[in-house]
């Protein structure tokens, strides 16, 4: 009997310590709200996040395999397309939007500029389909990574079988998004008491607040909301926005708060990337807007700021500057994947 | 010890042999008015003067349920079902229900719930590689309807009908309830005629996003399923 009842302890203690072995792994910033993402539908794994990872990188998504996710999305920027005011697709196809930067995505609940897209899971599907961005449909993306040498590997270690799928596909991806969280810039160390403002920076932060944070909320400096803020319409491009979604009138020209986080990366700026420099979207607050019956309450009024204010306040917005984020090494191409193993085939 | 053992297995066996399930056999049979309904190369007449030809008819059904005096006595558990004219077998279940109960009516889903709509990647027959999902905007097509028709303005005479839509105010998903079914097993008919002789190819041959006219015809698709008399 007594025999037994160590035994039974013995397996008690093993379950105990790989539980407490096991580290999460994505840790949410303290003091952040509750994220939206529901993790338990896609538990994260090391070996799911690095399959993510490769599928983000691999231009195999798209039709003719030239363009990946990260071709829109790269890394150094915050995870945006630097200096292309629209996103580049297959044949150099143009796109008609500015692509967003991927950052905090566990928090959104959804996605796009006009929030066409209801969850993280589904959002690649759409890039994917887009015929100016990857021309591919996700039937056929399956199949080439069925017939692929590396594939069927990486879904083994990931899922501990080969089996690829859809919805496999898409859960990968979203583990990897779901890691690009950016919670370290120089305005995440003052808040944690960790640093320090200087006196230009601090007096941006007031402005910011007095001028800012109702729609670009801290910390995600985005309160994931759609609206309009005065942009005249493009006649060449005629883009709506949310209104294409929900058929609300009052929607008409509203597009998703994008959020401040690496803005200095991030450029250009807008849903349609019209502003290349900060300088160009602070004078945009400043000016007055066409009075539209839709236009955010915040801006029916133009900002006051002077010239040393916009300095101020721009000092600010630098400091929401990531390089943990931008040169994270596992956020990067995963070389090891791509060439460890195709050259060990 | 040994005998309690045996006692307690037994129990658990006998417990398992009372809940062994029989098999529901049911049928879903597409059809054109008097005629059965084939892909491709049949055409079938709406009117006098007009004719149609269906290349594609794939809809999904969801949560089956069977009921007594509009009582629910019974449901599928994880209740989607991917029916496309092309695949065979996905025109017959063989439901899995316990032989004690009684019903006397079905009840399903044409169409893929709100919740589900909004629950991320799924797999099996919601898996987004089976041609069922929007991708500009997320959502599940409900029920898809492709082929040609003289009457259709558009180009090469075709018609597609991709209807769908999970948000307020336009909801396409749709609840039939079918009566006097046996309960030994039962054929449900879709009758495209009934949907076909409502609508007026000539202004509206395509649908393909959430929208009133989407509303409107899932409700005619609604009002085309019938248990078959024989």
């Amino acid at each position: 009997m007594k025999k037994r009842f160590f035994l039974i302890l013995l397996v008690f203690i093993t379950i105990f310590a790989f539980r407490f072995r096991s580290e999460p792994i994505f840790v949410a910033p303290k003091n952040w709200p509750k994220t939206s993402y529901d993790f338990k539908k896609n538990p994260l794994t090391p070996n799911k996040i690095l399959l993510g990872r490769a599928l983000f990188y691999d231009p195999i998504l798209s039709k003719n395999n030239t363009i990946s996710c990260s071709s829109c999305h790269s890394q150094y920027t915050a995870f945006t397309h630097v200096d292309h005011s629209l996103s580049h697709g297959i044949d150099d196809r143009i796109g008609n939007r500015n692509s967003p930067a991927l950052t905090n995505l566990a928090w959104h609940t959804n996605f796009m500029w006009d929030g066409a897209v209801n969850h993280l899971d589904m959002q690649a599907l759409a890039p994917i389909n887009h015929p100016s961005e990857m021309g591919e449909n996700i039937k056929n993306v399956v199949a080439k990574l069925q017939h692929s040498h590396l594939y069927p590997d990486l879904f083994y270690q990931a899922f501990n079988d080969s089996i690829i799928n859809g919805e496999r596909l898409l859960k990968s991806i979203s583990q990897f998004m779901l890691t690009l969280v950016s919670s370290n810039s120089k305005y995440d160390s003052v808040v944690r008491g960790e640093g320090m403002f200087t006196s230009q920076e601090e007096r941006g932060y007031l402005l910011f607040k007095k001028n800012c944070n109702t729609c670009h909320t801290e910390p995600l400096f985005t309160n994931l909301q759609f609206e309009n803020n005065g942009l005249s319409v493009d006649p060449f491009l005629k883009d709506y926005g949310r209104f294409r979604v929900s058929q609300n009138p009052q929607d008409s020209f509203k597009f998703k708060v994008p959020t401040l986080r690496n803005i200095e990366f991030s450029y250009p700026y807008m849903h349609d990337g019209r502003f290349k420099k900060i300088s160009e979207v602070l004078n945009h607050y400043v000016s007055q807007k066409s009075k539209v019956s839709n236009l955010a309450k915040e801006l029916s009024e133009p900002f006051v700021l002077s010239p040393n204010e916009k300095v101020d306040l721009t000092a600010f917005l630098l400091a929401l500057t990531d390089k943990h984020f931008l040169f994270n090494p596992s956020y990067s191409y995963p070389r090891e994947v791509f060439f460890g193993r195709a050259n060990g085939k | 010890m040994k005998v309690k053992f045996l006692f307690i297995l037994l129990l658990l066996f006998s417990f398992r042999l009372q809940a062994q399930n029989k098999v529901l056999p049911v049928l879903l049979s597409p059809v054109f008015g008097e005629q059965k309904l084939y892909l491709g190369t049949d055409w079938y007449h709406i009117a006098l003067a007009d004719s149609i030809q269906i290349q594609v008819l794939k809809f999904y059904v969801s949560k089956l349920r069977l009921l007594e005096k509009s009582k629910v006595v019974w449901q599928e558990e994880n209740s989607f079902h991917l029916v496309d004219l092309e695949n065979p077998t996905s025109l017959k279940w063989n439901l899995l229900i316990p032989p004690t109960i009684t019903f006397s009516q079905i009840s399903f889903d044409l169409g893929i719930d709100s919740i589900t709509n909004v629950s991320g990647a799924l797999g099996g027959d919601l898996d987004p590689t089976k041609g069922m999902y929007w991708t500009w905007q997320s959502g599940y097509i409900n029920f898809k309807l492709e082929g040609f028709a003289p009457s259709s303005s558009a180009n090469k005479n075709e018609f597609q009908f991709h209807l769908g839509g999970y948000q307020y105010p336009f909801l396409a998903c749709k609840t039939i309830i079918l009566d006097q079914i046996n309960e030994a097993g039962f054929v449900i008919e879709i009758d495209l005629k009934k949907v076909l002789v409502q609508a007026d190819l000539n202004k509206v041959n395509h649908i393909m996003s959430p929208s009133i006219e989407a509303v409107k015809w899932s409700h005619w698709v609604q009002k085309s399923f019938s248990i078959s008399p024989e």
